[in-house]
């Protein structure tokens, strides 16, 4: 046994090899769970081709309504981001490891797993139950669904504080508050305002599918011309949604890189 | 409050222990004696994992004890005498314990939290209080550092912003884990000097150090400890025939 556990530990191409079979094998089961078609495939492309070439050119007459539903998509994912950031904090502290007792823990950590399991479409059509159609409904989708990101995202960037800089103030005779105040927050606030600049822009895509369910923003105007075969005003919807999205991933990142280099 | 029967002693430790750890097969601090008298400088000297630092949080309560009593100038060291305790002491962590996006006034203003209400500190510290820990960056040469993170002061530097730190807490005893860690020779002494002036002036020093050559120099005593207890208690010098024995 001795002998096979040295030999085990020795034969280092063994383990490659091992480890390199069994990844093929597990992308060999997925592959099969996904029963891919692959004639279906190869006939399918004259269909795709027609379906792209009916999206162009593009019908510019709707650039107006693209623009008015794309601002109210970046209102949506400005308040949904900030109202979900502002309610990630306090779960963040309390799921974190170097602060909240372990049973609190484990109570924050399953409610940021329950937000996080349930799909922002799901949630869309939950506040368009309550709320009605529009924006509202939408921002309030996003502000849950930004919860269960932002949340994890914050507790990771507590948990990543030196703890030596905490201990030396509590050894000062510091409160809780005065810790968190001028210990933690110092130390986690560039990279969480990354995160939560990282999340606003991803919401601006997020707040784009809740339109599908009538839940505001420009996806809903997108999937009324889908839906009433007007290929080409939807491609401008989405033109304009590209050059937005590009222009707030440039901006953000230019931010972020400031942030972290703070 | 009951207080120690030695007037003089800044530290009393009886007996002290730890809690037992399975990865050792033995408590971090085991059955640790020795008394330290006010304006002594001491050096704490041993191998890696001898319980020196360890000894040292004792001492401020980030360890527990679990066996065995603590005395600080006189006042026996409980969960209810800590916040007391920790008026009297400061101590100066490894690599120097600060917050590295806060300036350095901003960092040694921190010293005064445990003077302040968490709501008096919520909107800031006065200009007295600024004033004073500038004064003492003054002090220590970093007065045209006062407004620079301490993320791009050099480890020198930062050792110096911690001891400002400690030291607008004005303590009795100064208690300082490993402070010329990774610092190059100027740095060690300029750290090492501003420990001697300190003890000079009055404050108790009980530092862990590693070079033997700069215990000899700066202490007035050294405590040796091996797998946590200790093994020398007296004079700095010559104690490398010590630690040949130990390896």
């Amino acid at each position: 046994m001795k002998d096979l556990k040295h030999f085990w530990q020795r034969a280092a191409w063994l383990r490659h090899l091992l480890i390199g079979v069994g990844v093929v094998l597990l992308y060999g089961w997925a592959l099969r769970g996904l029963q891919v078609d692959l004639e279906l495939l190869k006939t399918s492309a004259p269909y795709v081709a027609d379906f792209v070439s009916r999206l162009f050119p593009p019908d510019w007459s709707v650039l107006d309504v693209a623009v008015k539903a794309l601002v109210e998509t970046v209102q949506m994912s400005l308040w949904g981001t900030t109202i979900g950031a502002i309610l990630s904090m306090p779960i963040a502290v309390l799921s974190a490891r170097n602060l909240a007792p372990r049973w609190i823990q484990l109570l924050a950590n399953l409610l940021q797993n329950l937000v996080r399991s349930v799909p922002s479409i799901v949630l869309g059509l939950l506040f368009v139950a309550a709320t009605g159609l529009g924006a509202p409904a939408g921002t309030l989708a996003l502000s849950i669904y930004t919860i269960g990101y932002l949340a994890k995202f914050y507790q990771e960037a507590i948990e990543s504080v030196d703890g030596r800089s905490l201990e030396a103030l509590e050894v000062s005779g510091a409160s809780w508050l005065q810790v968190a105040q001028y210990g933690i927050l110092p130390q986690i606030l560039p990279l969480s305002l990354g995160y939560t600049l990282y999340m606003f822009e991803y919401n601006i895509r997020a707040a784009s599918v809740l339109g599908v369910v009538g839940a505001g923003g420009i996806g809903f105007e997108l999937v009324s011309y889908i839906r009433g075969f007007e290929y080409p005003k939807a491609t401008t919807m989405m033109l304009v949604l590209l050059v937005v999205v590009t222009a707030i991933d440039a901006l953000s990142s230019h931010l972020r890189r400031r942030l972290e280099a703070k | 409050m009951q207080e120690s029967s030695n007037p003089l002693a800044a530290i009393v430790c009886q007996n002290l222990q730890t809690a037992y750890l399975a990865a050792l097969q033995r408590p971090i601090l085991n059955r640790v004696n020795f008394t330290i008298q006010t304006g002594e400088f001491v050096a704490l000297l041993g191998l890696n994992g001898a319980g020196k630092s360890t000894l040292l949080r004792s001492l401020v309560g980030l360890v527990p004890i679990y066996q065995g009593s603590v005395a600080i100038a006189g006042m026996p060291l409980s969960s209810r005498t800590l916040p007391q305790i920790r008026q009297k002491m400061g101590m100066l962590f490894q690599g120097g314990g600060l917050i590295p996006q806060l300036s350095a006034v901003d960092n040694v203003l921190c010293g005064r939290l445990g003077y302040l209400s968490s709501w008096r500190t919520l909107t800031g510290f006065s200009n007295r209080d600024r004033r004073h820990a500038l004064e003492l960056l003054d002090t220590l040469g970093l007065r045209e550092l006062a407004s620079q993170k301490t993320s791009r002061l050099s480890g020198g530097q930062q050792q110096r912003v911690a001891i400002a730190r400690a030291l607008i807490q004005s303590p009795k005893i100064l208690l300082v884990d490993e402070p010329i860690a990774g610092l190059d020779v100027l740095a060690t002494q300029q750290v090492m000097e501003t420990l001697a002036q300190l003890n000079r002036d009055g404050i108790t020093i009980v530092a862990v150090l590693h070079e033997l050559a700069i215990a000899a120099n700066y202490a007035g005593r050294a405590i040796v400890l091996n797998q946590g207890t200790v093994i020398h208690d007296g004079s700095p010098h010559q104690l490398s025939g010590h630690f040949q024995t130990q390896a």
